[in-house]
């Protein structure tokens, strides 16, 4: 078995509105593995999307402890939190969330010089080098709102990987995408989960998910099953998805 | 109807932060304006009021040593013009309290209670001791007391229970008298004016008329009076100053004569001066108000597009939408502009008895109906006028696109330019400048501000620079001529042994000699300043009076009597009289710059000489000595010798005025910023919750998110620095002197040190820096869900 890149022990989140409480989170015990391509699926406000964020640090949690590599990282400071983002993290969103006023090319290089583990002509050749190999070379220097959706997300992908990230974050990066961009942007995260970089996916896409080895289902702010992939090749996608779209059935998704 | 208050009401509520803020900008414009116009309109009325009311008349003559003033009298009520005169009795004397000597002669004039015509008895209005209002006249005035103006205070540090000595004649006659109390002079009572009344009691009137009387030639007080003429209908004073020269023997015994407007503007001089500088900078208030209301508008309708065109679903009309803004920010406006000038009266009430020291006298509280109406419609319906013109756009949305977010956000286009814009070296800042690059239109009303803060800013560090920490700006506007120390020498001692004593000190770099006799020009009395080196008169323009039958004159003499360089004049001196050529316009701010110079030789040639006429004005090569060298005088020589600095103690009283002034403008600068920041900060914040959370999602650290966001308003303050730096390099002297030309000072030239120019955009920029990384502690709490999908 692979080694654990990230675990969370008893991960409790409740949101406080006045004297109301809803419990999103309910201590989930979760671990996710190196080079892996991990998804969570679940309905609707099952705690997806805070899950992933609790997990990276993006939201503070309200119980329990997330370890990175065997470091616990809930309740580290703002600041070595920053860092950590910085140097090990990357994330895709599902609104590709570009800064408006800067090019693409300027979205990837700030990440790259935020991460501080190149020199700055280092990061400008693999800035380069990954809006290469997403196929956005051309539009590098436009504005986000001067692109297509997809570029906008293959662009987001560059920047999340310029700091070479331990662990990719998404938060349904098909979410917003047609039907050709999203096959372009679920074929690039495969790209580099073949490569050994590990990711952890949200989504409710049955498409999206059945690229992962590992789906976790969660409901009501629990992990409630969990399916085990080979690892994704383009002959088995059909039965691939097949495969989840009946684990999802017996769980009545 | 209803839904246009329940939209409003949520308006109000929703951006409740904005409308406070124009509210308190509009607030403090109004009370500034408000203020200084209540002080400018009362001001002035309740000096002409008053000398109405004490019965000064049209015209005042100072005369002395009248051998008969009721045949005096009587010649002057004889004439045509003139409507009736009587005189007001008084000594003239020098005076020293609290170890300073008067520059001018002091006026001591015989009071008492019983309100005969002789006495004035209700003449003048007594102070409470700590100035805060008026007190009951006292029953009489003890022989060893006196009542003074309160600008004595600001002027020797006179407070009741000092004493005041006077010095009446040689041989140690000095009349020594304790503050009793303030008095309110509408007609001398201003620091601007060296020369003071004193209040005295008639038992002690008569004791020193009788030592002059008895010490003859000893004495070194002179008897005299003020003799208040007042002119029927249709004669000016003009005229009947020169009706009275021709056809009176006034002019033998005039020391000067002024008219009621000269006097009155004399005394109102300093609060005028005052009230154009504080009105000039309201009306950049208001200038910078307007811009932030036009940022939060900008800021407003950006944020609420998608509202509007949900609203416009539902038929609202972008007329009506404005129009509820409208109201929104009308009713902000309306509630800060009439706070403001309902403020104003306990402000002015303030002002009044806060400068009561310098202006001399307490003006009393009135709100001047329509000028504040109009003051309110002009508040009110100018920055209306601009807000509607800043909300036509809401008429163009498109429910549709709105809904779509097609807002009219800050769109950036074009490609070129962002092309390897940013830097790791630096990132923090060039990601600032970014962002300023391309949201010009959010920071535009910042820069705006900066630049019209600068300005003002700038201006009143010029004018402070001018004037300097001792004051040497009015000085110099004041003195015809440089010097360093200026002794006056009378009776019988010897100028060689007042020069030998200033010798023992330090020896004398340069010397020379100046009087200041009262001459008429055409007919009317000015003062002359005649100096035996005509080449050190400032001249401004054409050439000095070398020759004996040149003259310069002031810009302001020059123009009142209509006459320009290469122009004839007759002067008329106390022997004679003749024409002379102006050779050329000079400065000094003296008699509010009604005076004239010329030459030794020419006064000689129309005047009679006196050796008491003359002061000695010396340059030192030791200034370091001026205090010394005036005591040892002082000490070896009384009442003799009269020495005098390059200063007058007024003097001091209108630096602190200005000084405090140049305090309120900088305080009200800060005020400005702090809300500009805040609102224009907040509007941006709000704007950027997500671009801060995807930088944060980057791994940049707040700490990093917070020094840009203060690097982008210190950016935009540095542009509008240069804007207010420049402008202020450009327009400082003429607008200054435009406004100093009141107090009659034609050579105002701010200095242009490299900290006068530097400092005051230094200060808005730090202010601009510091406020939004204050206000950038919101990022801190910016929650990045914000960027979830779920969001």
């Amino acid at each position: 078995m692979a080694d654990t890149i990230l675990q969370g022990e008893k991960i409790t989140r409740v949101f406080r509105q006045g004297k109301a409480e809803t419990k999103v989170l309910d201590g989930i015990d979760i671990k996710i593995f190196e080079k892996d391509f991990t998804v969570i699926m679940g309905p609707s406000g099952a705690g997806k999307s805070t899950l992933l964020y609790s997990l990276s640090g993006m939201d503070q949690i309200s119980r329990g402890r997330v370890l990175y590599r065997d470091q616990e990282i809930s309740g580290l400071s703002e600041n070595r939190m920053a860092r950590l983002r910085a140097e090990e993290f990357g994330f895709v969103f599902q609104q590709t969330h570009l800064v408006s006023n800067l090019t693409l090319l300027e979205n990837v290089l700030v990440a790259g010089y935020v991460s501080k583990k190149d020199s700055a002509e280092k990061v400008k050749e693999r800035a380069a080098n990954l809006l290469r190999q997403m196929d956005v070379e051309e539009a590098k220097d436009r504005l986000s709102s001067q692109v297509s959706g997809g570029e906008a997300q293959r662009a987001a992908i560059a920047r999340a990987m310029i700091g070479k990230p331990g662990l990719l974050f998404a938060d349904e990066p098909t979410g917003a995408l047609n039907q050709a961009n999203t096959r372009e942007v679920l074929g690039l995260l495969t790209d580099l989960n073949r490569k050994g970089q590990s990711i952890l996916m949200v989504t409710h896409d049955l498409q999206a998910a059945a690229r992962g080895n590992r789906i976790l289902y969660l409901e009501d702010g629990k992990v409630c099953d969990e399916l085990a992939l080979k690892p994704y090749n383009e002959m088995e996608e059909k039965q691939r998805e097949r495969d989840v779209s009946q684990w999802l059935s017996r769980l009545r998704w | 109807m209803l839904e246009n208050q329940i939209m409003i009401r949520a308006g109000m509520k929703r951006h409740k932060g904005s409308y406070i803020g124009i509210g308190i900008l509009l607030f403090l414009t109004a009370l500034s304006l408000t203020t200084v116009l209540m002080i400018a309109l009362v001001g002035n009325s309740y000096i002409r009021e008053e000398m109405e009311r004490a019965g000064f008349g049209d015209l005042t003559a100072w005369a002395s040593d009248v051998p008969d003033m009721e045949f005096l009298l009587e010649s002057i009520r004889e004439q045509e013009g003139v409507e009736g005169a009587e005189v007001q009795e008084l000594v003239f004397s020098e005076y020293e309290a609290n170890g300073m000597e008067s520059d001018s002669e002091g006026q001591m004039i015989p009071w008492n209670s019983q309100g005969s015509e002789a006495s004035f008895g209700d003449r003048y209005r007594f102070f409470q001791n700590n100035l805060s209002g008026y007190a009951k006249a006292p029953e009489e005035i003890r022989e060893d007391e006196v009542y003074v103006s309160p600008s004595m205070k600001s002027m020797m540090d006179l407070e009741p229970g000092d004493t005041i000595t006077f010095p009446i004649a040689r041989g140690g006659r000095k009349l020594s008298l304790t503050v009793a109390g303030y008095y309110e002079d509408p007609f001398m009572g201003s620091s601007m004016i060296g020369m003071k009344g004193f209040l005295i009691a008639g038992k002690t009137y008569e004791q020193i008329c009788s030592v002059i009387e008895e010490t003859g030639m000893d004495a070194l007080a002179r008897d005299g009076g003020m003799i208040h003429i007042e002119t029927k209908s249709g004669m000016n004073a003009s005229e009947m100053n020169r009706e009275l020269t021709e056809n009176t023997p006034l002019s033998m015994y005039t020391e000067f004569i002024h008219s009621a407007d000269t006097i009155a503007g004399f005394m109102a001089i300093l609060q005028n001066a005052f009230c154009a500088i504080m009105a000039a900078f309201a009306v950049v208030l208001l200038g910078v108000a307007m811009a932030v209301m036009g940022h939060s508008i900008s800021g407003l309708v950006e944020q609420e597009w998608k509202n509007f065109g949900i609203l416009k679903t539902l038929g609202f009309t972008g007329r009506k939408l404005s129009g509820q803004l409208l109201v929104q920010y009308g009713g902000a406006m309306g509630v800060g502009i009439i706070l403001g000038m309902l403020l104003a009266v306990p402000m002015a009430g303030m002002v009044s008895r806060m400068t009561v020291t310098t202006t001399g006298v307490l003006l009393p509280v009135r709100f001047p109906l329509l000028p504040c109406v109009g003051i309110f419609a002009i508040l009110l319906l100018v920055p209306a006028g601009f807000c509607i013109l800043r909300l036509r756009k809401i008429r163009k949305i498109t429910p549709m696109a709105a809904i779509r977010g097609e807002s009219d956000r800050v769109s950036v286009s074009g490609t070129t330019f962002f092309r390897n814009g940013l830097r790791a070296k630096g990132l923090t800042f060039h990601l600032a400048l970014r962002q300023v690059l391309t949201g010009r239109r959010r920071y535009a009303s910042a820069c705006l501000v900066a630049a019209l803060l600068v300005f003002f800013a700038s201006l009143a560090g010029r004018m402070n620079s001018w004037l300097g920490t001792d004051g040497k700006g009015m000085m110099d506007a004041f003195n015809p001529a440089d010097l360093d120390l200026g002794v006056q020498v009378m009776g019988k001692l010897p100028v060689e042994e007042m020069e030998q004593m200033v010798l023992s000190y330090t020896d004398i770099i340069d010397s020379y000699l100046l009087a200041m006799p009262s001459i008429s020009v055409n007919g009317t009395n000015y003062t002359a300043n005649v100096i035996t080196e005509p080449e050190r008169f400032h001249i401004s323009r054409g050439q000095t009076s070398r020759e004996a039958d040149q003259v310069v004159l002031t810009e302001a003499l020059a123009a009142d009597l209509g006459a320009d360089v290469g122009d004839s004049v007759t002067i008329r001196g106390n022997k004679g009289s003749r024409e002379f050529t102006v050779s050329g316009i000079y400065h000094c701010a003296n008699d509010m710059g009604a005076n004239l110079g010329m030459s030794r030789e020419g006064y000689l040639s129309i005047g009679e000489d006196d050796s008491r006429l003359w002061c000695y004005h010396y340059f030192l090569e030791d200034v370091s000595q001026k205090q010394a060298i005036t005591e040892a005088l002082e000490q070896a020589y009384g009442g003799d010798v009269h020495v005098h600095e390059n200063s007058w103690p007024g003097l001091f009283g209108i630096i602190s005025a200005m000084h405090l002034m140049i305090l309120v403008l900088y305080g009200m600068s800060a005020v400005f910023i702090c809300i500009v920041t805040g609102m224009a900060g907040t509007k941006i914040l709000d704007a950027e919750r997500k671009d801060m959370g995807i930088y944060k999602s980057i791994g940049c650290s707040v700490r990093m998110l917070r020094i840009s966001f203060a690097f982008r308003f210190g950016l935009v303050a540095a542009a509008g620095a240069v804007i207010g730096t420049m402008a202020a390099i450009g327009f400082t002297d003429p607008v200054v002197s435009t406004v100093m030309r009141l107090a009659g000072i034609s050579n105002f030239a701010s200095g242009n040190t490299l900290g006068s120019v530097l400092l005051p955009g230094g200060i808005v920029i730090l202010l601009f820096f510091g406020l939004a990384w204050l206000l950038s502690g919101r990022i801190r709490k910016e929650d990045m869900n914000v960027l979830t999908a779920e969001s």
